[in-house]
Parts: structure tokens; C-alpha cells; sequence
């Protein structure tokens, strides 16, 4: 049995930073699909993560993952451009809580912030508070079982970790 | 209501980044960022290729992705379903995309980095609004509204001098520009010369541009419109003009030493490219969309313009003038070098090419026979000149020298006696050397 992936305490400490989250799948039908995240939280053995998003938003993406599809979150933080990939067979939908849609308002305001240093204007507050509220949150768990280093250039795609 | 690709363009123009998701042959997804999602027409995108990606790898092998983009001021996503047909590595999208990356490029701090290897063209089968509930961003400003009222401005023009000035103020009024400039097609096709600006501290009339030269070039050699909504150090005039030798005179280019915002259209009539209409501004993501299409419109109606009036016949008699001044006090040293017809005034550089040819032609007739009147039907014809059979670069080349001269020798004047005719007018006797 592979040995379990263990995110480096840098890696976690990354995905708790204001980051742009999306998560893709492929659907039965064999159509990848792509879903924005609006939330992440690590586990404190930094193997599984919870990642939240909206039921609505991510319909495609989460019937794939509850038809099988392998699940793989693409975290990038603005201001850098430093991304990182992970993946894994499989996610399970975890229930939701008080403390997910507080980590999820945390992390939609820590990005809002970020774009708002970048210069996308004060009204990306209020757009993205619209369109990423927390009362339909749907919670994933799944541990990675490979970190790919996704930052855009010809590095991109580098395997950082592997289970 | 199915949503049409033209209205997701604001949502293509590099402002926010997309996504692209794909499939492994396994079943196994990936998401990438896309530097760019380029609007080739209402069915296709095109993606840029800069590396060996894994998109790449996916979608060669499983040509279904999903892109999600996403509109500036809303923040609305949407997604495309999109089936992935052909790369192309030249030709127009080509070459419109690998400047607008240069933009992009340097906007996200990879200048370096990025490079374009080839334009991977999509076909969208289906597009879903990801926040049906959210308000669209407010709509751009009418871009034909913006047309009309340059049109209003232009008016009507008798003489293609008039038509150049004009047509640069009036996109002033009707667009907001303030920085612009008119180049026109040389004899040769390969070089294009500016006739006209609007904005800069020196006029730049004169100034060359090589076929593929920067945006301007690229717009000319293409026939496309290329614009560029962010600054980049790679399609700027100023890199080339450090590295130009020294010991070539050159008429520097006035453009802006950093432009946020650059577009060029070509002038065209019919399939003749006659120029290009550059624009540029200080301010990021000034021109849409919709601006591009306002100002191909433009960029035609002018070519038209431009052919229509260097075909009016030339008027039969020069309208009486006002006695020309005697040349007085010291000559001017006048040298013209026959290997690029350039023409030197006390060892100042003034024009060369065709303008230089006509200017020594015209002070060598003056020189033997004292004629100061000249009609543009003989210098059509005049065997001197290294004109080709297009009646309107003469009439381009005599303003290009008239504006030249006005700027670096106005003790030489060519002065308007009529349409087709004009009078050298001299403040100061000649010295004629030819090398």
C-alpha cells in the first residue's frame, strides 16, 4: 500500500492564504467539468482537506464525484500567481457546519481582499460576497494522493508529492 | 435563452483569468490557468499554447474542455463546453494572439516566460451562465454611437491633407483618443511612412515603420486589427529605435514610450491595404471590443476616402498668388544622396525615398529654369521619380513633404495653388550638391 501524502506544513499553510479555488471532475459522460470553490480547510494530520462549495455552482462537478470521477482542486493565489494541483480517486461529501460556512466567509473576504490590493476595484467585494454566499455550501473530503506545482510558466505540471 | 459567444467578449479580453478543465484518457481531471481565451467569431475560441501542458496532453488525446471565464465588473462565470479541432502557429489569429499575450504576459509579471507556439482553436458547443442570478456589469459605451460622432466630426474633406488631420481630431471626439497616428502604405509595400499625428510632443512626420514591425507592422502585414489592452515592453517602438544604427537617418516613431492600451487597424479598399490608423493610451483596457469594430468601420471609410480623393482630377490653373519672396541672404546647402534618394539641408536630415526624390527634383528645375509651378500630372509621369502606377502615394508623398519641410526647412515651402498643383516658394538661395 502507497504511503499516505502529507501536505508540507509550507503547502498547508498555503491553502489557508487568499487564494482563487476552482475544482474540476469528469462527468460520466466523459465532459470534464469545472467548478469555483469558495472555501478550503486542512486537516491538522495536513492528509485530507474539506473543500466547500455551492451546491448550485458546483451541480456538474459533484454528480461527477458522486458517479466516481477522481477530483482535482486548483488553488492560485492572485497576488503571486503561485498555484499549486491536487488530486485524488475519489472525494466523499462530508456534512455541513457552523465552522465550514465561517471558514468559507473567511476565505471568500481573504480573496475579495487580495483582487482589491490588485486593483479589480471595491466593487469585487460586494460581487464576490453575491456570488459565492454561504447558505448553500455542499462539504468534499478527500486526501490527495499527488501535489503538482501549477504556477504558469514551463515548470507547470511538476510533481511536488506523490502518496 | 442561449447566450451568445459575442456577448461573453468582455469576458475574453484577458482582464480576469480563466480555466480550462480537461480529461485524461484514464478519466482523471485536470484544471489549468489559460493565459488567454481569444473570440475568434460566434462559434470558435482559441486557446493560447505556450508549453507542453497537460491540457495539451489531454485534449490531443480527449478533445472535450470545459473553460470557465468569468466578466469583469460582475464577476459572473460562465461556462464553455468546447471540442478542441486545430492549432494554428501563423498566420492572422496567430499573430493577433501573440501580441495580445505579450500584453497579458506582462501584465501577470511573465514576460519572459511566456512565448506563443500556436493558437488551439475550439469550436464552443454550449455556454452556461454559472450566476444567473447575478446583474450583468454595465455595458460598455456605445462604440457606434462613438463612430457617429467621429463620422460627424470628419465632415466632409476637399484635399487628403485636410483628410489626415481630420480624421485624427475627429477620433478625439468621437472615442476619447488622444494619442494617434496615420501611416501610410509606401510604393514598395514593405514600409510605412506616418503622415499624421495626433498628441505627442514632435509630429513624427515621416517616421517608418518595416512591415511586421510592431502592432502597426503587424496590423499592415496581417490586415488585421491588433489590440492590446496592457502594457508591454515587447511591441513598444522604443526598443527598436535604441538598437537602430546610428549612421541610418531615421525620423523617430512620436508614439508613447509606455502605452497601456495600443490598437491598429489596417486601411483597406477593397484588397488594397492603404495604411494603418494607430491609437494608443496611458490607461489600461481602453479600447473594447466594440471599439475594435467601430474603428475597422472607421479604418475602411478612410482607405476609401484616401482613393477617392487622389483620384480627383488635378485643377487646370494654378490660382493667382501673392509674388513669391526673392531668396535672400546666405545659400542653403542642399546635398541629396542618390543611393536611398535622401536629402540633407546644412548636413540636417530632412526626408528621403520618394519625397526626397521629388524635393530634388523640384529644386533642380527651379535651379535651371526658374520654375516655381508644378502640377501633380507631370511628377506622375516625371521619369526622376521612382513612383509605382498608385496615383495617391504621390499625393501622400508631396504632404509627407510639405509637413516635413515645414518643421525643419521652412525657408523651403510647398505652397496649394489649386487641386493637384502647388508653387515652391524660397526665403533663401540653394546650393545643390548631388553624391
Amino acid at each position: 500500500m502507497a504511503t499516505p501524502l502529507i501536505l508540507t506544513p509550507d503547502q498547508a499553510a498555503f491553502l489557508q492564504g487568499p487564494l482563487s479555488m476552482n475544482v474540476g471532475a469528469v462527468g460520466r459522460d466523459g465532459w470534464p467539468c469545472v467548478s469555483r470553490a469558495q472555501g478550503v480547510i486542512v486537516a491538522r494530520d495536513r492528509r485530507t482537506l474539506t473543500l466547500l462549495l455551492s451546491a448550485a455552482r458546483g451541480r456538474a462537478v459533484l454528480e461527477a464525484l458522486d458517479a466516481g470521477s477522481a477530483i482535482t482542486l486548483v488553488a492560485s493565489r492572485p497576488a503571486t500567481h503561485a498555484t499549486l494541483q491536487l488530486k485524488a480517486a475519489s472525494a466523499t461529501r462530508v456534512a455541513t457546519n457552523a465552522a465550514h460556512r465561517t471558514a468559507s466567509a473567511r476565505c471568500v473576504t481573504a480573496f475579495s481582499d487580495e483582487l482589491e490590493t490588485l486593483g479589480y476595484g471595491k466593487s469585487v467585494r460586494a460581487a464576490l460576497a453575491a456570488i459565492l454566499p454561504t447558505d448553500d455550501l455542499v462539504a468534499l473530503r478527500f486526501a490527495p494522493e499527488i501535489v503538482f506545482d501549477q504556477t504558469p510558466g514551463p515548470d507547470a505540471g511538476r510533481v511536488l508529492a506523490r502518496a | 435563452m442561449k447566450i451568445s459567444l459575442e456577448s461573453l467578449r468582455p469576458c475574453l479580453d484577458g482582464a480576469i483569468p480563466a480555466v480550462v478543465a480537461t480529461a485524461a484518457p484514464d478519466g482523471t481531471p485536470n484544471v489549468a490557468y489559460a493565459s488567454q481565451v481569444h473570440y475568434v467569431d460566434p462559434e470558435h475560441v482559441a486557446l493560447s499554447f505556450q508549453f507542453f501542458s497537460k491540457t495539451r496532453e489531454n485534449v490531443l488525446a480527449h478533445p472535450y474542455a470545459q473553460v470557465q471565464v468569468i466578466e469583469p465588473g460582475s464577476f459572473r462565470h460562465f461556462r464553455l463546453k468546447v471540442h478542441y479541432l486545430r492549432t494554428e502557429t501563423s498566420g492572422p489569429l496567430f499573430e493577433y494572439m501573440k501580441a495580445q499575450l505579450a500584453g497579458i504576459a506582462e501584465r501577470t509579471g511573465m514576460a519572459k516566460v511566456f512565448a506563443l507556439r500556436g493558437a488551439d482553436i475550439y469550436r464552443v458547443l454550449d455556454i452556461e451562465n454559472a450566476d444567473p442570478r447575478q446583474q450583468p456589469a454595465p455595458p460598455p459605451p456605445d462604440a457606434l454611437l462613438k463612430l457617429r460622432r467621429t463620422l460627424d466630426h470628419l465632415g466632409a474633406c476637399d484635399d487628403l491633407a485636410q483628410l489626415a488631420d481630420r480624421a485624427l481630431a475627429a477620433l478625439a471626439h468621437g472615442f476619447g483618443i488622444r494619442h494617434a497616428l496615420l501611416a501610410m502604405l509606401d510604393e514598395t509595400g514593405g514600409t510605412l511612412y506616418t503622415l499624421a499625428s495626433l498628441g505627442y510632443p514632435a509630429s513624427g512626420v515621416g517616421a517608418e515603420v518595416a512591415l511586421g514591425e510592431g502592432l502597426i507592422g503587424v496590423a499592415a502585414r496581417e490586415r488585421i486589427p491588433v489590440r492590446i489592452n496592457h502594457h508591454t515592453s515587447e511591441y513598444t517602438y522604443h526598443a527598436a529605435l535604441c538598437v537602430a544604427a546610428p549612421s541610418s537617418p531615421r525620423i523617430p516613431l512620436p508614439v508613447l514610450a509606455n502605452p497601456h492600451s495600443q490598437i491598429a487597424v489596417p486601411l483597406t479598399h477593397g484588397q488594397r491595404l492603404v495604411g494603418v490608423l494607430y491609437a494608443e493610451s496611458e490607461q489600461n483596457a481602453f479600447f473594447s471590443h466594440a471599439d475594435e469594430d467601430a474603428l475597422v468601420v472607421y479604418g475602411r471609410h478612410l482607405a476609401a476616402l484616401v482613393v477617392q480623393l487622389a483620384a480627383l482630377p488635378d485643377d487646370t490653373e494654378p490660382a493667382l498668388a501673392a509674388p513669391p519672396p526673392q531668396p535672400s541672404g546666405p545659400a542653403l546647402a542642399v546635398r541629396y544622396f542618390v543611393h536611398d534618394h535622401s536629402v540633407f539641408i546644412d548636413n540636417d536630415y530632412l526626408i528621403k525615398g520618394v519625397a526626397g526624390s521629388i524635393l530634388w527634383a523640384l529644386l533642380n528645375d527651379y535651379a535651371q529654369s526658374g520654375r516655381r509651378d508644378f502640377c501633380n500630372r507631370e511628377l506622375r509621369r516625371d521619369p526622376r521619380l521612382p513612383l509605382p502606377d498608385f496615383g495617391d502615394n504621390l499625393e501622400t508623398r508631396l504632404i509627407l513633404l510639405q509637413r516635413r519641410l515645414a518643421e525643419r526647412c521652412p525657408q523651403i515651402a510647398l505652397e496649394k495653388t489649386g487641386r493637384g498643383r502647388f508653387r515652391l516658394e524660397l526665403a533663401r538661395p540653394l546650393h545643390l550638391d548631388s553624391i
